[in-house]
């Protein structure tokens, strides 16, 4: 169907507008005395504005095609994948996670080959260290 | 003002082997921290200073110009190769360069990206150097009134860029404002929208949303097309067997001479007036060369002009911007202001009296930067061949090396894995964004923009007693609003045609 | 790997456990300790920090690593270090007026108060002025107000809350009108009157060279005491209006840390704070000289100063 990627973005944004109008900006701005523009004036200007072109675009679509599914669902999985490496970094830190973290970012992405398996598993991260920590002095997260 | 042997002095200061070494030193360090994913050259700079400390003062700041300028040609290069800048004014590079290289020629394209920026830069230079005071003064001019007024045309010149659907633009626009306003209000300093976390107070780190937005959500698209297929390289430089595709030829850079020109001189003046900054320079000229293009649809597809226009402007700004910090005292942008703390480290005050005191020092730091400009066209030609190599590994691994630097870099400059989170969410978000045909740069460049437009509107404000048509009291002002409002309609018939 | 670190920490505590008999003096940190700086890279704060962690490192051979952890003048960096265990290895380093001001003002949303720390010591107190070109027709608060009201308003450039909140006492205290336009720091106040958009602003060291050039001058000075470098020009409390800020730059752990630690941190600090090499460094930020108030006299400091803006904030 023509236009439906831009009416299901349109309907968003009309949502999102009335949203941050509506109930957003209201609850977490402060409001206060004086000053030449108030904090909630700005925001709110914005927001009308994402929400009447999100509304033009409702009726008014562009042929704008629908994202494809399938690969919507693969870089799900990609974020998933980096979502829960991130968070094992916070507990466990980079040195022990990076390894396993490439490892499993090549194999997802269809990497067999022994030799730039070990590369990356092993060599990158190390690279990585090599220059962050010693080249760099910083620390790694 | 400054006399001649003071200059000569300077200058013969300079070109000493000793510094030669220390600015050779920087633009290599510079090059290749700023081409490494998620690092890029900002990042270069704050990395560098604590090595400063035990240097002489000229040496020091040679080595800052050299880091400073080699990240400028660093940071193209993973635009071009991979389509994933690291920072946004490298945003509009990847807009012709990565074309270019997909079609076999990454040389080609990071050789031209290397060529415009140290043209860009070296003109920006040598304003520096000859005319640095009046236009400094002519800045000064510039009040909050007149960068509003700059900034409206700077947003209309963009109109350019907003391709088929005026709408959408306008949503993309509008969404980076409104992310824009997530921190401290400019006007009352009230928290807004930061839900709690404290750390959102100065707003979100740019570094999150601009490598998450262009870089990670590039990189999520090409994985999820990589996935499970066949392995191949990122990049491949093909040997067509004409040797013109892996140079630029003369008579090709003397073809880009007046977009060449045109993107310095953007650069240049948005350099010298503070806060603007060298995305939008970057854009604005991009958005120009396409205008003036005979053959605008050829943009986006592998123009070299693309590449020209971004690079010479994005470069220029950074010379420019010593131009208010030389002469007054006062830090165009994060980069300048990180050269500050590096004069102030080695106990020198950058102000209107640094001439008169340390006019030597100043002309060796001109002489330092003329060395730095040959020396980064030097080791360029070295060293994006090695780049070029490296983008030549399989995808798999270059992308889990990509997404680790990333995570890397991103924590260094936004100081830990809070700011990483915040790259993961901005990945998402553009990756939704572009799936349903949102344009990304028009996203980040409004997001840049954002907080200097509602500030200078505010002191606009509050300088016209809230009477905004006393704007057109000021000549520049309304120059800049006519302006815009012609070049939007122009753009617009513009964008129109080419549908 | 793990194994190895929990001995390395298990052989540490006893070590610290041995060590709590011994003197300050003998107090060894067990691995490297950070210094948390609330603001961004590049500022005077920061090299400020970077410099002191240097000397400090050099005098005790201690290694010592910077963060920069910007976020609020300073708020973002101690409510995280509220949040942080106790174990003596993460100093904060911020300045008092911007987390006096949230803890006024927004107290509610913060998980720290003035007593979540213990204080080390401060580094430095930072100068405000009220500066004008110098050919501003006007050379006082007095004759500044006397000539807004002629006009009818002038233009004054801010750079924080507590500064519009002294403009508006003034305002309030003299019935003259100012337009306050904020600024982006004192970089861009100096912008501002260099440019002629303003006829005064506020500036905390950025306009040093311009009152040697002998282009800009001191109006009123917005500190408790007056300046040191402008000794004759009077304070706003002088002139009648009741308030002041002094920003100070100091260092803090969270509360609760082993008194050994604090001490022997706050004894480093005290002896790095007196190389000539960070003489310098505070000399070029602040145009004055080191200020160290010790760990009684920063937490005084911060008592006292949570008082006054309270007053200033009429809360």
């Amino acid at each position: 169907m023509v236009g439906l990627s831009d009416r299901i973005s349109g309907t968003f944004f009309l949502i999102l507008g009335l949203t941050m109008y509506l109930y957003v900006n209201p609850n977490y701005i402060e409001s206060v005395d004086g000053g030449s523009i108030a904090p909630r004036t700005f925001p709110n200007i914005i927001s009308l504005i994402i929400a009447v072109c999100g509304g033009v675009l409702l009726f008014k679509p562009t042929s704008q095609k629908t994202p494809d599914l399938r690969s919507v669902g693969i870089t799900a999985f990609y974020v998933l994948l980096l979502v829960i490496g991130l968070f094992a970094m916070s507990k466990y830190g980079f040195e022990y996670v990076a390894p396993v973290l490439a490892l499993a970012i090549m194999l997802a992405i269809g990497e067999r080959r022994p030799l730039w398996l070990t590369f990356g598993t092993v060599g990158i991260p190390l690279l990585i260290w090599f220059l962050v920590s010693v080249v760099l002095g910083r620390a790694l997260p | 003002m400054v006399d001649l042997t003071t200059i000569l002095a300077g200058f013969a200061d300079a070109f000493t082997l000793y510094n030669l070494t220390f600015v050779l030193l920087g633009v290599v360090l510079g090059q290749f921290v700023g081409a490494v994913p998620g690092i890029g050259p900002i990042m270069a700079m704050a990395i560098a200073i604590p090595f400063t400390f035990g240097l002489d003062t000229l040496p020091a700041i040679a080595f800052l110009v050299g880091v400073n300028k080699g990240g400028l040609v660093g940071g193209a290069v993973p635009a071009i190769l991979m389509n994933t800048p690291g920072t946004p004014d490298a945003a509009a590079t990847a807009l012709d360069g990565h074309p270019l290289a997909k079609q076999g020629k990454p040389l080609k394209a990071t050789k031209m990206a290397l060529f415009s920026s140290v043209t860009g830069d070296t003109f920006s230079d040598i304003v520096l150097i000859t005319v640095s005071a009046p236009l400094a003064i002519l800045a000064l001019r510039m009040g909050p009134i007149e960068i509003v007024a700059l900034m409206i045309f700077a947003f209309s010149i963009l109109t350019g860029l907003i391709g088929n659907s005026l709408t959408k633009g306008i949503i993309a626009a509008a969404l980076g404002l409104l992310v824009a306003c997530i921190g401290q209000d400019p006007e009352n300093y009230t928290p807004r929208l930061i839900f709690g976390y404290w750390d959102l107070f100065d707003g979100l780190p740019l570094p999150s949303v601009a490598i998450g937005m262009l870089a990670i959500s590039e990189m999520l698209r090409r994985m999820s097309i990589a996935h499970g297929g066949k392995m191949k390289s990122a990049i491949v430089d093909m040997d067509t067997g004409n040797p013109d595709d892996k140079r630029v030829t003369f008579a090709e850079y003397w073809s880009c001479r007046y977009t060449l020109v045109r993107g310095a001189t953007i650069g240049t003046i948005l350099g010298a007036l503070p806060g603007i900054g060298s995305t939008a320079a970057a854009f604005m000229s991009y958005a120009m060369a396409k205008g003036a293009s005979k053959d605008p649809a050829s943009f986006g597809k592998g123009n070299l002009h693309g590449v020209a226009a971004s690079e010479s402007a994005n470069s220029a700004v950074v010379g420019a911007n010593l131009i208010p910090l030389l002469t007054l005292g006062i830090p165009g942008s994060v980069g300048a202001a990180l050269i500050i703390s590096a004069f102030m480290i080695h106990g020198i005050q950058p102000g209107p009296l640094l001439f008169e005191q340390q006019g030597r020092l100043v002309y060796g730091l001109f002489g330092a930067m003329i060395m730095a400009n040959f020396v980064n066209l030097w080791v360029g030609q070295i060293g994006l061949r090695f780049w070029v190599k490296v983008v030549s590994a399989p995808e798999s691994i270059i992308f889990a090396s990509a997404l680790l630097l990333c995570i890397v870099g991103v924590s260094m400059a936004t100081s830990g894995l809070f700011g990483v989170a915040i790259m993961l969410i901005f990945a998402v978000i553009g990756y939704v964004m572009s799936s349903f045909g949102y344009s990304l740069v028009i996203f980040i460049i409004a997001f840049f923009l954002g907080p200097r437009f509602e500030k200078s509107i505010a002191q606009s404000l509050a300088l016209t007693n809230g009477d905004l048509t006393l704007m057109l009291k000021s000549p520049v002002a309304v120059a800049l609003l006519v302006m815009s409002v012609l070049s939007f309609f122009w753009f617009m018939r513009k964008n129109a045609q080419e549908n | 790997m793990k194994a190895k670190s929990t001995l390395l920490a298990l052989g540490a505590s006893a070590l610290i456990a041995l060590a709590s008999t011994a003197s300050a003096a003998d107090w060894k940190p067990d691995g490297p300790l950070t210094i948390q700086i609330g603001f961004g890279a590049g500022g005077s704060t920061d090299t400020m920090g970077r410099v002191l962690a240097k000397s400090m490192e050099d005098a005790t051979g201690w290694s010592i690593v910077v963060e920069n952890k910007p976020g609020g003048g300073g708020v973002a960096m101690f409510t995280g270090l509220s949040q942080r265990p106790a174990n003596g290895k993460t100093i904060g380093m911020g300045v008092s007026i911007p987390v006096l001001v949230q803890l006024v003002n927004r107290a509610d949303q913060l998980p720290f108060t003035v007593d979540s720390f213990d204080y080390l010591g401060t580094v430095a107190k930072a100068e405000l002025a009220l500066v004008a070109s110098k050919d501003a027709p006007f050379d006082d608060l007095e004759s500044m107000v006397a000539y807004a009201k002629q006009e009818g308003s002038l233009p004054v450039a801010t750079m924080a809350p507590p500064q519009v909140l002294m403009m508006d006492q003034t305002k309030a205290k003299t019935g003259a009108e100012f337009s306050l336009v904020n600024a982006d720091g004192g970089a861009e106040v100096l912008k501002l009157i260099l440019g002629g958009q303003v006829l005064a602003g506020f500036a905390s060291g950025e306009h040093f060279q311009y009152l040697e050039a002998g282009t800009m001058k001191v109006i009123a000075g917005a500190n408790q005491s007056r300046l040191s470098y402008a000794p004759d020009s009077k304070t706003f409390i002088e002139s009648g209006i009741e308030a002041y800020v002094d920003p100070v730059f100091f260092l803090a752990m969270r509360g609760g840390t082993d008194p050994e630690a604090v001490a022997a941190i706050s004894a480093a600090m005290d002896e790095a704070i007196k190389a000539p090499e960070f003489a310098k460094i505070v000399q070029n930020a602040v145009q004055g000289d080191p200020i160290n108030m010790g760990r009684e006299g920063t937490k005084k400091m911060m008592v006292d100063g949570l008082a006054n803006a309270k007053v200033l904030f009429a809360k």
